[in-house]
């Protein structure tokens, strides 16, 4: 993956098990945005492969959709659309799936008003806000429904591009619990963080400098001088 | 309550997305009725004509007489242009309540000068061109006054609303420390009005076009009537020599204008994603200062005489009025029929344009085949799509509905591509991201946000065509428009005066009603910030 100057991932070589939790370490411009566009399906490397459960990506776009269902993204900027109700957004999460006929009966009147319920009752939310335009919703239950819209992707793998960065430290602390809640096993969690106090309950650690993995461990066994190093100045070792 | 039931308290409910999509579902009737008027014959002649554009005449005379019959067409629109933005500028101030408040202290006379300038903009410019040439005779200053008229009444107006929505905080302030009325007018408004002035003026530039081609189709001078003459003599490649050159003059001409506005950092016409407005102000001189020789050069080039507009014509020998007549007129299918085709139009434009984003989104050549199609469809006058159709079909109000509706489906179409590279960028690629197809993508997450403001639009556009629906009276029976250009042949002025007012009063319900319509879908928008009243775009 190059960019305008220099290659913005260079040799990267990451391997996500099922059940793994691995928090994603760098300073800004390291790369971890891309990595993750890349895992995703929004970005093509310029070299290299992309493997998805044994197999690489997909060459036709049906098949690399089938494949896109099954890998879910929490954005910074939630991505929700402001104009339907909860509901509507949390089924749009299964786009993927269903034809035609059902994403249009979603527009219309309320589907699969149960599942819609169980993940907001999971989530600490109560079920009367189905009915609701996202727009009304405050800043933390936005966060929430993103969230429960993540889960009914029922994605295998969950990709997070610095969740917490803009949430006040309860609510990144709350957010954070319910990730890594949602990345246990069977599926997986790959996220960025902007604060490296916080990989404390993630199982793997990947430290990503200029385009190049620095380190790649379980989190138990992250020292301080490796995040020193990670984080250094230019010119610095 | 349980979640169920608290979801179904709301009942079925259309959401956002859909909205744009319902007003295609006019196709289906249509398609039913369709087989019932067309004639059979003619695809023979269609087909020789869409052949005949890849192979347009080349032939010196030809193309001599199509350049300068587009010289004709620009300059008109040039000089229309021009002259309707300066009236506009001026009856724009003097209509606003904010200037009358701040000069007089009372804002009752804005009121009145704002009912009066619905008058002439109610009234088509076809119909002040055709008016002008029964007092004046044929001159090159008809058609500008044509233009100038009701398009002037129309900026004036927009001036005027955009005077009246700018925040008033620092002319209060300035007031307040002594600045006298003018001045301080000029100072607190003019720098936020000027770059929403010169935006909505580029728009108005493109509609004088498209004007100046249409007053040509009835024979007030230009390209239009080379136009006409073509296709009614199925001179088809010659015709295409024409359209050639419009179309290229067109497009040219938005992309300048565009450039413009880019460079220029000025809104956009539904101001959507807008950040910065403003600056070059020196370019901006330059600019200005460069067009007045220019306009002077095409004012002398086509002999536009000003004066003469005072030397009327002896008019033919007047009947006397016979109001009777004109009392039993059938007036409710006149005002039907020409409801019923604009409402037709308009659903078909607004509906159709969204309908085939959707249907072509997955592939990668289809948006540039939209472009192509949108631009076919404004670059043709409406009266010459419908005479295109009436191959085909039979003269009606369907006909004429048809040729609205596609023509202001370019319009349209073309406001909805620019605008859906702003909308929804976000949560258009969170959908694809999670795998959903790319026309699933783009009916959620970005029809969802477009909805309001396009709709809204959409609502401006129906008050378009419903002025507009005049200039296809001449296929015959849709309703007051093919009434009216009768009277005006036969000079029956009794019918045509009860005619011209039943029409302006027409025109202005509509107004009333699509103003409303666009105020409350405006309203309900979710977002702090999202597209405000905007900037009408008329013709």
């Amino acid at each position: 993956m190059r960019g305008r100057r220099e290659p913005r991932l260079a040799e990267v070589s990451l391997r996500i098990q099922a059940g793994e939790r691995v928090a994603l370490l760098g300073p800004s411009g390291a790369g971890k945005s891309t990595l993750l566009a890349v895992a995703n399906g929004l970005l093509l490397p310029d070299g290299g492969t992309v493997h998805w459960q044994g197999e690489p990506r997909a060459r036709s776009a049906r098949a690399r959709r089938r494949q896109q269902a099954r890998i879910g993204t929490l954005w910074q900027d939630l991505r929700l659309i402001e104009e339907l109700s909860v509901q509507q957004n949390l089924n749009a999460a299964r786009l993927a799936r269903w034809g035609w006929p059902r994403a249009l009966l979603n527009l219309v009147m309320p589907v699969e008003t149960q599942a819609c319920a169980t993940l907001l009752q999971r989530l600490d939310l109560d079920p009367a806000l189905l009915g609701q335009p996202v727009s009304a919703l405050s800043g933390g239950q936005r966060q929430r429904v993103a969230l429960a819209r993540l889960l009914r992707q029922e994605p295998l793998l969950l990709l997070a591009d610095e969740p917490l960065a803009s949430l006040d430290p309860r609510l990144a602390e709350e957010l954070l619990a319910l990730l890594l809640a949602a990345g246990s096993a069977p599926r997986a969690l790959l996220l960025s963080l902007h604060r490296p106090e916080l990989v404390g309950g993630f199982d793997r650690v990947v430290g990503l400098r200029r385009g190049y993995i620095v380190f790649d461990q379980p989190a138990s066994s992250l020292t301080t001088a490796q995040l020193q190093a990670l984080y250094a100045e230019d010119g610095a070792p | 309550m349980s979640p169920a039931q608290a979801a179904a308290a709301n009942g079925p409910q259309v959401a956002a997305p859909l909205w744009v999509l319902l007003p295609a579902l006019v196709l289906l009737p249509l398609l039913l009725v369709l087989p019932g008027i067309s004639h059979g014959g003619g695809w023979e002649l269609v087909g020789q004509f869409a052949s005949a554009g890849l192979q347009p005449s080349l032939d010196p005379l030809v193309l001599r007489s199509v350049l300068s019959g587009l010289g004709v067409t620009m300059g008109i629109a040039l000089l229309g242009w021009a002259g309707s933005v300066v009236l506009g500028v001026v009856l724009g101030v003097a209509s606003s309540r904010v200037v009358w408040q701040t000069v007089t202290g009372s804002t009752a006379l804005a009121g009145w000068i704002r009912r009066l300038l619905a008058l002439p903009r109610s009234i088509h410019e076809l119909l002040w061109g055709l008016l002008l040439l029964q007092l004046v005779g044929l001159q090159p200053a008809v058609a500008v006054v044509a233009i100038i008229l009701p398009f002037g009444a129309l900026v004036a107006r927009v001036i005027s609303d955009l005077l009246d929505a700018l925040p008033t905080r620092s002319l209060e302030a300035l007031r307040c420390a002594g600045a006298p009325a003018g001045p301080a007018l000029l100072t607190a408004l003019g720098p936020p009005l000027l770059p929403q002035l010169i935006s909505y003026s580029g728009y108005r530039l493109e509609c004088a076009l498209r004007s100046a081609t249409l007053l040509g189709v009835f024979g007030l001078g230009g390209l239009g009537t080379e136009l006409k003459l073509t296709l009614q003599s199925l001179a088809f490649r010659e015709l295409w020599t024409g359209l050639w050159a419009l179309l290229i003059t067109m497009l040219l001409l938005e992309m300048l204008l565009g450039r413009l506005r880019q460079r220029w950092a000025m809104p956009g016409r539904l101001a959507l994603g807008q950040t910065r407005v403003g600056g070059s102000g020196r370019e901006l001189l330059w600019a200005g200062a460069a067009l007045l020789p220019l306009l002077g050069a095409v004012a002398w080039g086509l002999g536009v005489d000003p004066a003469s507009l005072l030397r009327w014509q002896p008019l033919p020998p007047m009947p006397a009025a016979n109001w009777g007549a004109v009392a039993a007129l059938p007036w409710g299918a006149l005002v039907g029929n020409t409801v019923v085709m604009t409402l037709l139009a308009a659903a078909l434009a607004v509906g159709l344009a969204p309908l085939l984003l959707l249907l072509v989104q997955p592939w990668p050549g289809g948006r540039w085949a939209l472009q192509a199609l949108w631009a076919l469809g404004r670059l043709w006058p409406p009266p010459l799509i419908a005479l295109l159709l009436l191959f085909l079909l039979q003269p009606g109000i369907i006909t004429g509905a048809l040729a609205l509706g596609l023509h202001n489906l370019g319009v349209l179409g073309r406001l909805l591509l620019e605008t859906s590279e702003h909308v929804g960028d976000g949560a258009e690629q969170a959908l694809l991201g999670a795998g959903s197809g790319p026309r699933l993508a783009l009916l959620y997450g970005r029809f969802s946000g477009l909805a309001r403001p396009y709709l809204a639009y959409g609502a401006y556009r129906a008050d378009v065509i419903l002025r507009e629906s005049v200039v296809v009276g001449l296929v015959g029976a849709t309703g007051l428009g093919s009434q009216l250009l009768e009277a005006l042949s036969a000079f029956a002025f009794d019918e045509l005066l009860a005619l011209l007012l039943a029409y302006a009063l027409l025109t202005l319900v509509g107004e009333d009603l699509s103003d409303r319509l666009r105020r409350r879908l405006l309203a309900g928008a979710p977002r702090p910030g999202s597209p405000g009243v905007g900037t009408p775009d008329r013709g």
